[in-house]
């Protein structure tokens, strides 16, 4: 009898013991680039506590509903044709009320953190002290102004350590949704409407993004980075990008580059100060300070800027981007006059 | 165990038993509940399929076995699918129209021929959403189950896929409010003497409150839809920036209906659990005053969570807080459930079933997702955690591991009642532990890749994420899975090849359905069953109540005189064509070629006159007399038009609190300085007056005076006409006026709501004149004072809609603009 019991009460953990493993091995594996349970800045680390706090509730809920299972199932009951008949208890008030009035405390304790973080999120006026920064985004990459300044940039947001920064959130076309793991939980992106959000970020380094809200066709190749900057590093990127875009020296292939440039259809979409005015694709003014192109799903070296400029809509299905024909050493100028735009 | 009921003889056939032809025209609950089952379980394959698709493509970084286009396809189709073509169809379609009849002790739904309708339209719906795929220009929708707006405005998502979802979901939206509005009569009116709500099945309680839950919830979607068609069709701005509207109004509309809908799926479950875990565990249901009140109290409150769901839309602190609390207050009367369930368990004399099973895997499997749905509420962690995998893993904890291994229990349950074989046991078990390992595999993993940052909805991802390892696990996982749905199939077909022959009762259960053979005859019970107490077939098997009051058994052989007196309604071919009318209109709006609008028009309106006097007594119901046994004694079709009535109401007032919420983001435009209050204050006069004649005619009906009754049906038609008149001059002078359907937000949301508020009156004026008619025949005698009485009901609800109107719309503006 106790060892079918016992039999039985393996059998049912099975699920259990499978997942324990599974469990061990994901938190072991190295830190993952959206990590949410890593955060960098005060507002991700006031989220990261709450969950915390709600886990270990809810894996105390789990643990009793679990332990009564159990305890039902293996322990106060029998099998058909063992033993006496069922119960035929169907009611006892002081047990309905307990399981009414203790989930309604554990409630309370999950609800009363969660409002005094809503507050402290969502503060009406931008603190004192902060940086504005505008994210436009875009079907299918990020715009990032300064206000104030003239920087414009794309796909790459710079913002210094240990200082407020105000993200104002607008839309070029669809919904999307601003989410840097490390920083902090999502905004939604939404035409007709500025959203906003703030946070303090505490540790240099580059962090990962990715448009949260459905879309459109690449809405998986809507990336971005926020590389998190000392003072020091910050006023240095600040100065480099206001600064006017290179004038390659004449004779060089990105002199010619510029030429190609200067005279093709890329200036009816894309700004390089001085040179065009274009505004439906990102600023090129300094395009060779960023890491990465095409919303963050390329590296910006020459072999894989010629490859978007050649096929953009192939790599990144929908973009708005056409493929303009140019091959061969036009290209090859043109990738020369890009690469340069320190 | 005590001696089985004794069977009805013989010479009563199965209610499977026909040629296949009766199976187009059936009208019989349980066939078209089989018919619902079977279209949902080819559905299930195909969602099935999408969601291996999905899998395999996630298997590995930078993927190219879908591309984009087609795996927005499949992501869409496979949400769509599942909720629509298979959950909703399987539980209310499948097993609230087989089971509910049975459990009550009744022969028949309330609306046999609108149920059959719902049926039909319901594959129309079906097949509609589909249909993009046979036209070049089409593909199937890719906008996301929950297409959110101003993605699925033509300027960013041409082509007619996005048409075809639009048309395709309101045609399964008319098919399930239908259902919805049969179920709420059905139990309402149609119990067996005796049964009280508070014996009524659990399932049954389950169904009762789900069927208010559509009524109230469908019309916000319904309205949603006409918005998006209209932005799409006609050129609105409802949804547009750049008009002043906002795209989060598809968001609220939306989600007011998405929220409930959830519960729409799972309530039912619950109620199939509630039935399975006592039989098993051979006790009755424990705290059942609570698991009924828990369930209205989890309807009650989801209408006020859908902001959970926009919790990212920045809808400022105070709401964010407010929709926090009402969605973690949800977990309050869940728990009651779970814990009940297991307290239902506690002491019994357990039956190791397969169904008994998959009821025991979902209380831990739904408590997780319960759980996981606490955080979700929890605003902060929601930011992070909302449309990543983690809210994926959520809601399949919730729909699969809940709602499925309900359906999946049920389904093991139900299936000698509905079939009349029993399926394998052994492999049933097989298929639970391999549901168990496969679902968890699949979905604890998503816990781990939404909290690394993954978002949802991606076709692919880069390789130095760290998310690789686990999508290759889910994926591995979801095989199994797929695997286990397989054996499913080869479960059913053994079974129906040369399964074990079913007897009438073969868990030893508790309620109704059970007292009959397996299969049951066409006309269910011999003799209406009469009630003392809850579960009522328990207590005539073993003469105890669950209360331990001694219940009265009742006959078991009945007189054979009496079965063959009993007399169910005709069949009827109208249901199938209608529905394909509905579908050929559908289809031509779609590919804008008016021919096909005017065919599929013309069968539809051919068939709605075909059905209304296919029966000799025409507008009145064959089954009033024979079936309405039980209930509360109103008839059937009173609390049928209530009913539609309180679905129109909500219609209506998510159309007025759109114009209050636009009128003032309009940008141009005359604005309502240009509406005319005398002329629609001499409407109103006339439509009041209306409902005065309405009054006066119902009472010369009453008192059997012919000719006054004329006089005042007349009457009433003719105010009403006058009232469409008075309309008809005022749109068109408003259109000189400068004020055109699309000129701006007021005028766009003005002529909606008012245009809809005409067009009710006109199926009033259409109404009231057959009345007219019927009544110059010589056939509205004293009584049939109900039909009047019905028609009358409606006026008056359309009049008083047009006071708040009125109200709202004319005179409050010039109030405002003085």
């Amino acid at each position: 009898m106790r060892a079918r019991f016992a039999q039985r009460k393996l059998s049912g953990l099975a699920p259990l013991m499978l997942a324990l493993p599974a469990v061990v091995a994901g938190c072991q594996r190295a830190n993952p680039p959206m990590n949410t349970l890593a955060p960098k800045s005060d507002y991700a680390n006031w989220i990261y506590s709450l969950f915390v706090e709600v886990t270990w509730l809810d894996l105390f809920v789990l643990g009793i509903v679990v332990v009564a299972f159990v305890l039902a199932v293996f322990v106060f009951s029998r099998r058909a044709g063992e033993g006496e008949a069922a119960s035929e208890t169907h009611t006892d008030m002081r047990l309905e009320l307990a399981w009414t009035l203790g989930p309604a405390f554990i409630l309370l304790l999950i609800a009363i953190p969660t409002i005094r973080t809503i507050f402290r999120e969502e503060p009406p006026a931008p603190p004192a002290d902060s940086l504005k920064v505008t994210v436009i985004a875009h079907q299918w990459w990020w715009e990032f102004r300064y206000p104030g300044t003239p920087i414009v940039t794309a796909n790459e947001l710079h913002i210094p350590e240990h200082r407020p920064v105000w993200v104002s959130l607008r839309s070029a076309d669809v919904i999307h949704s601003f989410w840097v793991p490390a920083l902090g939980g999502k905004r939604d992106v939404i035409p007709g409407q500025v959203n906003h959000m703030w946070f303090i970020a505490n540790t240099p380094g580059e962090y990962y993004g990715q448009c949260a809200e459905f879309c459109g066709d690449s809405h998986a190749n809507m990336r971005f980075r926020v590389f998190v900057d000392t003072p020091a590093q910050f006023a240095a990127w600040e100065k480099a990008q206001e600064a006017p875009p290179v004038q390659p020296a004449a004779g060089t292939r990105a002199a010619k580059g510029a030429a190609i440039f200067a005279n093709s259809p890329c200036t009816a979409c894309h700004t390089i100060t001085g040179v065009s005015k274009g505004y439906i694709g990102p600023n090129l003014t300094h395009l060779a300070s960023r890491t990465t192109i095409a919303g963050g799903i390329m590296k910006n070296d020459p072999k894989d800027l010629k490859a978007w400029i050649e096929n953009p809509v192939g790599l990144k299905p929908g973009a708005n981007m056409p493929a303009l024909g140019l091959r061969g050493p036009e290209l090859d100028d043109l990738v020369a006059y890009l690469g340069s735009l320190k | 165990m005590a001696a089985q009921p004794k069977a009805i003889p013989a010479e009563y056939p199965s209610y499977l038993k026909g040629d296949p032809i009766s199976w187009l025209n059936t009208i019989d609950h349980k066939r078209v509940g089989v018919l619902y089952g079977v279209s949902a379980l080819f559905f299930m394959m195909l969602g099935g399929i999408e969601a291996l698709l999905i899998r395999i493509q996630l298997f590995e970084p930078n993927n190219t076995f879908l591309s984009a286009h087609v795996y927005n396809q499949v992501f869409t189709m496979h949400g769509t699918t599942m909720i629509f073509l298979v959950v909703m169809p399987l539980l209310l379609g499948f097993a609230a129209n087989f089971l509910v009849p049975l459990q009550i002790g009744a022969r028949d739904v309330a609306f046999p021929r609108l149920n059959a309708l719902s049926f039909w339209i319901f594959l129309s719906g079906a097949v509609f959403l589909h249909m993009g795929w046979f036209w070049h220009h089409g593909g199937l929708p890719d906008a996301g189950w929950f297409g959110y707006a101003n993605l699925t405005e033509r300027q960013y998502t041409p082509g007619m896929a996005i048409d075809f979802w639009d048309i395709g979901l309101l045609i399964l939206g008319v098919s399930t409010v239908m259902t919805g509005l049969n179920f709420f009569t059905t139990i309402v009116t149609m119990r067996a003497p005796g049964m009280t709500y508070m014996r009524m099945p659990m399932f049954v309680w389950s169904i009762l409150v789900t069927s208010i839950l559509i009524l109230l919830a469908f019309p916000p979607l319904t309205v949603g839809l006409i918005f998006l068609f209209m932005d799409r069709f006609f050129g609105t701005h409802y949804y547009q920036a750049v008009a002043g509207a906002t795209p989060i109004l598809w968001q609220h509309l939306f989600w007011l209906f998405g929220h409930p809908e959830v519960y729409i799926m799972a309530l039912p479950a619950f109620g199939m659990i509630s039935e399975i875990i006592p039989t098993f565990s051979r006790k009755p249901l424990f705290g059942y005053p609570m698991m009924a009140y828990s369930l209205i109290l989890i309807a009650f409150l989801s209408y006020g969570v859908w902001g959970h769901h926009m919790f990212a839309t920045g809808m400022g602190p105070v709401a964010d807080a407010t929709f926090a609390i009402t969605s973690m207050l949800i977990a309050i009367p869940t728990g009651i459930k779970i814990f009940s369930w297991i307290a239902t368990v506690w002491g019994g004399s357990l039956k190791m079933t397969t169904a008994f099973y998959f009821a025991l895997g979902f209380i831990v499997e739904f408590t997780i997702g319960g759980l996981s749905g606490i955080m979700h509420a929890a605003v902060p962690i929601d930011l992070q955690q909302t449309d990543s995998y983690f809210v994926v893993a959520h809601f399949h904890y919730v729909l699969f591991g809940g709602v499925m291994f309900a359906i999946l229990g049920a389904f093991y349950y139900w299936w000698p009642k509905v079939t009349g074989r029993m399926l394998s046991e052994k492999l049933g078990k097989v298929q639970f532990w391999l549901t168990v390992i496969g679902f968890n595999g699949t979905f604890f993993p998503m816990h781990f890749l939404g909290t690394w940052g993954m978002p949802r909805r991606i076709y692919t991802y880069g390789s130095g994420m760290g998310w690789t390892f686990w999508n290759q696990f889910e994926t591995v996982s979801a095989f199994i899975l797929g695997f286990a749905f397989l054996l499913m199939f080869i479960n059913m077909l053994r079974s129906l090849r040369d399964g074990e022959i079913a007897p009438a009762d073969p868990w030893d259960a508790r309620t109704l359905e059970w007292s009959i053979p397996s299969p049951p005859p066409a006309f269910n019970f011999v003799t209406v069953p009469s009630v003392s107490g809850r579960d009522a077939f328990w207590a005539r098997k073993y003469g105890t109540g669950s209360h331990g009051a001694a219940a009265v058994a009742s006959a078991g052989d009945p007189p054979n005189g009496e079965a063959e007196a009993i007399h169910m309604p005709e069949p009827s071919f109208f249901p199938i064509v209608l529905a394909a009318g509905l579908l050929l209109c559908g289809l031509g709006v779609v590919v804008a070629w008016w021919r096909l609008i005017m065919a599929g028009g013309v069968i539809l309106f051919l068939s709605i006159i075909g059905m209304a006097f296919q029966y000799p007594t025409f507008g009145q119901h064959t089954h009033e007399t024979e079936a309405a046994s039980g209930g509360g004694g109103e008839d059937l079709r009173k609390v049928g038009l209530w009913a539609f009535i309180g679905s129109e109401s909500v219609f209506f007032a998510t159309l007025i609190a759109t114009f209050m919420v636009y009128k003032s983001r309009s940008m141009g435009g005359p604005g309502a300085d240009v509406l005319e209050i005398p002329l629609t204050s001499f409407s109103t006069f006339i439509l009041l007056m209306s409902s005065l004649l309405m009054v006066l005619a119902l009472a010369a009906t009453q008192r059997g005076d012919k000719t006054w009754q004329r006089v005042w049906l007349a009457g009433t038609v003719l105010f009403g006409l006058i009232f469409l008149g008075d309309q008809a001059y005022e749109f068109t002078s408003l259109y000189h006026h400068g004020l055109g359907f699309t000129t701006d937000l007021f005028s766009q949301c003005f002529f909606t709501l008012v245009g809809f508020h005409g067009f009710h009156v006109f199926i009033g004026v259409v109404w009231l004149s057959v009345l007219l008619v019927v009544s110059f025949m010589d056939r509205l005698p004293k009584s049939r004072a109900l039909s009047v009485e019905l028609a009358g009901l409606y006026w008056h609800f359309v009049d008083i809609v047009w006071v708040v109107i009125f109200t709202l719309v004319y005179l409050m503006q010039k109030v405002k603009g003085a």
